[in-house]
């Protein structure tokens, strides 16, 4: 709205306001990271079935959002993440239940091998679009079928069981539902900055302006094959810490399970339901889709929620395609 | 072991030709319009479960029910088509998000309506063996080959020569230049998308007659028929014969002389292979780069 | 008045001990996902029990409350804790050893019995776990096939399984156990995702010239299998198949693809229930649900009538809430329509033994063991 003589549109005024705006935006993040690590143990912690949800929801949301910085800064859509997740929860599993390996060395070593899981992939980076997501997707199976049929080292279709809980860190055991959270919020916490971290770099730049034009970068002289190998092998470390977190979390593991097609569209429908090009998106589109799925639809439709899921999503794309957050921003500037 | 390989490669064949009819639909609407529908299986699966009510509750043989299956598939990929086209950009990455959506509601309401049990055919008319010299099949099986052969023709035939096909062309290369030429694209890409219903149709009633049909099924059914389409490259019908014949008989020679236990490695590890070769399928044109 | 009504309550809870309660056990099961076939059918056993048992102890009152666990594991263990928060004291159901194991153990944490009989792999009994109970096994399944074929004095053996991981396990089992008695056995596992099974088959036919076929399976692989094996038509005496396979739906289904075939089964169809228990359980099935009883219902409802058993005596002695469930689970000692059922230390039923039924015309027939036999094997005998 436009009151005539608003004020200066340049100089102290704007930029004020502006140093106000990111004062609020940096204080909000505050009060939410309060409220994720502080609140939500102390007002929810007892209830084991809601903490699970959320934990879940939070292993999604860590997919998703490696899903969505390969979308964003590497700009390749893959429909087979599960390759990774399952790669990172067997490397883990098999290395701390038969080698001995501390629990947290062995997550991130999980996350190290879905990254070598990648390089094998490397060769696909020149296909376009859905050839890249299906060449993806064909990884996957070939990995599921591979901890099928490599029974020696993997425990074949029976799997992997009992596979050691998340340790005591400083006298405080993660292994119950309050711990897991913990952990899990931490880890998507951290990707988060690493991604935030990347995209304001000069690499972060490039890709952009890479994903606008591929021939102009080429002309410029950004190596954008490389770039993109970068992102490909980040985002499969994301995914693969996600996948042994939760290979520690469940304390089983079997080939259907780790590279399951469930790794792959939940997600993506939580990146794309929260925004899919925002930072936050992913993980917020992750915790409303599967708790409002879970606690509320399954309340109310025992068997037929997933067909509201369904409906929701379809909704979303037709009247919200950029995502739920850029929904709610758009509600406050009305 | 002749014998053996001799009858991989019949089965291949004839497998190759159904996985061809199941991904007809979905090439189509990929060349067409650059959406891929991820709820094409499903509307497979449902014109399975529509043979699966006629022959059980009618007793009737269930090639009866294509009429049926083409009309109640072909409302249900128009009504596909119409949510599709209410999308108003980034067309590409949102249609897959939207068509997930769609299939997850299709799966479910054909759990509500069919219940969890395995379905099949129970005609013993369509279970008989057909024997030609040392090579084996099933009666269904051969039966649909043909009638996916003949299909697979005529579609190449309705492209290439029918006023719609031609026009189904021209949106697919250039939209706005069809638009020019007085072809209303939306319209076209309707069309695409009924025909891609009634493809499913048939390929449905003859999943169910040589096949078996559960309600979570869709999906692997989506991604077969996907991979067979990027296999065959974009635009391509023939190649989404070659393609799927490939994936089949890659498949049976996989099985008959490594393990069983490898057949979906087979098909993988083919498919990864032509791409590295082939970038853009078996048969796709050359596409720019960027 | 008030006074008064204080003091008869007062001294009706003094008077302690057994009073009549309504206890709330849980089931998680699949209803959807890849499951969901599995879990309706024992979650209609689940039901029937808890109808035949209010009707006859006359005490206590079960109720069921169903979560649907969509064939995922963590579904699974958010469904034992939900249904602990509304006051469940046991858990009955799960299927696949990747849902009940971790959901087995949320329901231990939590201090709830979890009784299931859709886990029949080893490593869930051999964990540690206290509070688990299980009244099948692969051992049971394993002791039906090898009956069969030492009465058939068959001498060789194909072993078809898909790569699943129950199939697997009995399959190996199998042939491993054939080897030792000197009959040959040859293994052909096949990925769950194949629909023809004509090369299998024919490499059977070609190479293996086995005496029968044994089918490692789930219902759509005994439809590809049985129909290739109709169209190839190897010389073999007989083919056996495992669970889901000697069910009255299948011979309603496929008529022609099941005669003389063999499955394990229960109870010979029309079923014959000569024991009180029996008949109660398919009467009161018909009229919930319209149609015979399978597998999938017998199982869930032996399942839930032990623990509901022990849930009743163990309020009477009032333990219900300090273990004292999985203290009576252990007690139990009874014929129940699967057989004699007792639970050793790790919860594992060491009794179960699985019987195998033919296809004969339209009915099955229980032909091993010999003790339970409702009718003779009809050897060799083949769907064409």
């Amino acid at each position: 709205m436009n009151r005539p003589g608003a004020g200066a549109s340049t100089g102290t005024g704007a930029r004020a306001a502006a140093g106000a705006a990111a004062g609020i935006g940096r204080l909000w993040w505050i009060a939410a990271l309060a409220a994720a690590y502080v609140a939500v143990p102390t007002v929810l912690g007892a209830d084991n079935y809601v903490m699970s949800l959320i934990v879940a929801a939070m292993v999604i949301g860590c997919v998703a959002l490696s899903w969505a910085l390969l979308g964003n800064m590497g700009g390749m859509v893959s429909f087979g993440h599960s390759a990774f997740f399952g790669v990172g929860a067997y490397v883990s599993a098999i290395v701390t239940a038969k080698l001995g390996v501390p629990v947290l060395a062995g997550i991130a070593l999980g996350g190290a091998g879905a990254l070598l899981a990648s390089v094998v992939m490397l060769p696909v980076l020149r296909l376009r679009g859905p050839y890249f997501a299906l060449a993806i997707l064909a990884y996957a199976h070939i990995f599921r079928i591979l901890a099928t049929e490599w029974s020696s080292v993997t425990g074949g279709s029976g799997g992997i069981a009992n596979i050691p809980v998340l340790p005591t860190i400083f006298g405080y055991d993660m292994s119950g539902k309050t711990g897991a959270y913990l952990t899990i919020l931490t880890i998507v916490l951290l990707f988060a900055l690493a991604y935030r971290a990347m995209r304001a770099s000069h690499y972060g730049i490039a890709l952009r302006a890479m994903h606008d034009s591929e021939d102009a970068t080429r002309v410029v002289g950004v190596n954008s094959t490389l770039l993109k190998g970068l992102m490909l092998m980040v985002s499969a470390f994301m995914a693969g810490v996600a996948g042994a977190f939760n290979a520690h979390y469940i304390n089983f593991l079997e080939p259907d399970y780790a590279f399951n097609s469930v790794w792959v569209t939940v997600p993506i429908v939580a990146a794309i339901f929260g925004g899919y090009r925002t930072i936050a998106g992913p993980v917020v589109g992750a915790l409303v889709v599967y708790l409002l799925d879970q606690l509320v639809f399954k309340t109310l439709i025992p068997t037929g929620h997933q067909l509201v899921l369904g409906g929701l999503l379809v909704a979303m794309i037709i009247f919200s395609p950029t995502g739920l957050l850029a929904l709610l921003r758009r509600k406050d500037h009305a | 072991m002749t014998e053996l390989i001799l009858q991989a490669l019949y089965s291949g064949l004839l497998q190759g030709g159904s996985y061809a009819l199941i991904a007809l639909g979905l090439a189509l609407v990929f060349g067409t319009m650059r959406v891929i529908n991820l709820a094409h299986g499903e509307l497979v699966l449902l014109a399975a479960y529509i043979a699966y009510s006629v022959e059980s509750g009618l007793g009737l043989n269930p090639a009866w029910a294509i009429p049926i299956a083409l009309v109640v598939v072909s409302a249900t990929s128009a009504g596909v088509y119409w949510i599709v086209s209410r999308i108003k950009k980034d067309r590409e990455i949102n249609s897959l998000i939207l068509t997930f959506g769609i299939g997850v509601i299709l799966t479910n309401l054909i759990l509500l309506i069919w219940k969890a049990d395995v379905r099949s055919t129970s005609s013993s008319w369509l279970q008989e063996a057909f024997v030609v010299g040392p090579l084996y099949s099933m009666r269904s099986e051969l039966i649909f080959f043909v009638v996916s052969l003949l299909l697979i023709g005529g579609l190449w035939w309705w492209l290439s020569r029918s006023w719609y096909g031609r026009a189904l062309r021209a949106v697919s290369s250039n939209r706005d230049a069809a638009k020019l030429m007085g072809i209303s694209p939306g319209r076209t890409e309707l069309v695409s998308f009924i025909v891609a219903g009634m493809l499913a149709g048939f390929a449905g009633v003859a999943l169910y007659s040589y096949g078996v049909i559960q309600p979570a099924y869709g999906g692997a059914l989506t991604v077969k028929a996907f991979i067979i389409t990027v296999l065959a490259g974009i635009g391509s019908i023939p190649g989404v014969l070659l393609g799927a014949v490939l994936l089949g008989v890659a498949e049976a020679l996989t099985v008959t002389l490594a393990s069983s236990g490898l057949q979906e490695l087979a098909g993988m590890t083919l498919f990864l292979l032509v791409l590295f070769v082939m970038p853009n399928g078996l048969m796709g044109a050359a596409r720019r780069r960027g | 008045m008030k006074n008064i009504t204080i003091a008869a309550l007062t001294a009706m809870a003094l008077a302690g001990g057994a009073q009549a309660e309504e206890f709330t056990v849980g089931a998680e099961l699949p209803l959807t996902g890849t499951l969901a076939r599995v879990g309706s059918g024992m979650q209609e056993g689940v039901m029937v029990a808890a109808e035949v048992f209010n009707k006859t102890n006359g005490k206590h009152k079960i109720k069921i409350v169903t979560i649907d666990d969509e064939s995922a594991p963590a579904k699974a263990v958010a469904a034992v804790e939900k249904l602990a928060s509304q006051g469940a004291v046991a858990i009955t159901g799960g299927y696949g050893s990747n849902n009940i194991s971790p959901a087995s153990d949320a329901a231990n944490k939590l201090g709830l019995v979890y009784m299931t009989s859709g886990g029949v792999d080893d490593s869930l009994v051999n964990s540690g776990r206290k509070n688990f109970f299980r009244i099948n096994n692969t051992a049971g399944y394993e002791k039906a096939v090898l009956g069969l074929l030492a009465d058939m004095g068959a001498k060789s053996v194909s072993i078809v399984f898909s790569t699943k991981e129950a199939t697997s396990d009995l399959a190996n089992s199998v042939q491993k156990a054939l080897t030792a008695k000197g009959i040959k056995a040859t293994t052909h596992s096949f990925d769950p995702a194949i629909t023809d099974f004509k090369p299998i088959i024919n490499k059977i036919k070609l190479q293996d010239k086995s005496e029968a076929i044994l089918m490692v399976g789930y219902e759509n692989d005994y439809v590809g299998i049985l129909r290739a094996a109709r169209v190839l038509k190897p010389p073999v005496k007989a083919m056996i198949g495992v669970w889901s396979l000697a069910t009255p739906k299948m011979a309603a289904e496929f008529p022609d693809l099941m005669p003389n075939v063999y499955g394990t089964a229960l109870l010979p169809f029309p079923a014959v229930f000569d024991t009180a228990d029996g008949k109660v359980f398919a009467d009161t099935y018909k009229a919930l649900y319209k149609k015979e009883p399978d597998y999938l219902g017998q199982f869930g409802y032996v399942q839930s009538m032990l623990l509901f058993e022990a849930i009743a005596r163990a309020a009477d002695k009032g333990t219900v809430k300090k273990g004292g469930v999985a203290e009576e689970l252990r007690k139990t000692d009874r014929e129940t329509l699967i057989g004699r059922v007792q639970f050793g230390a790790n919860g594992d039923n060491p009794n179960f033994v699985h019987r195998m039924g033919q296809h004969q015309g339209k009915n099955i027939v229980i032909v091993w063991p010999r003790e339970t036999a409702t009718g003779k094997m009809v050897y060799p005998g083949l769907p064409w």
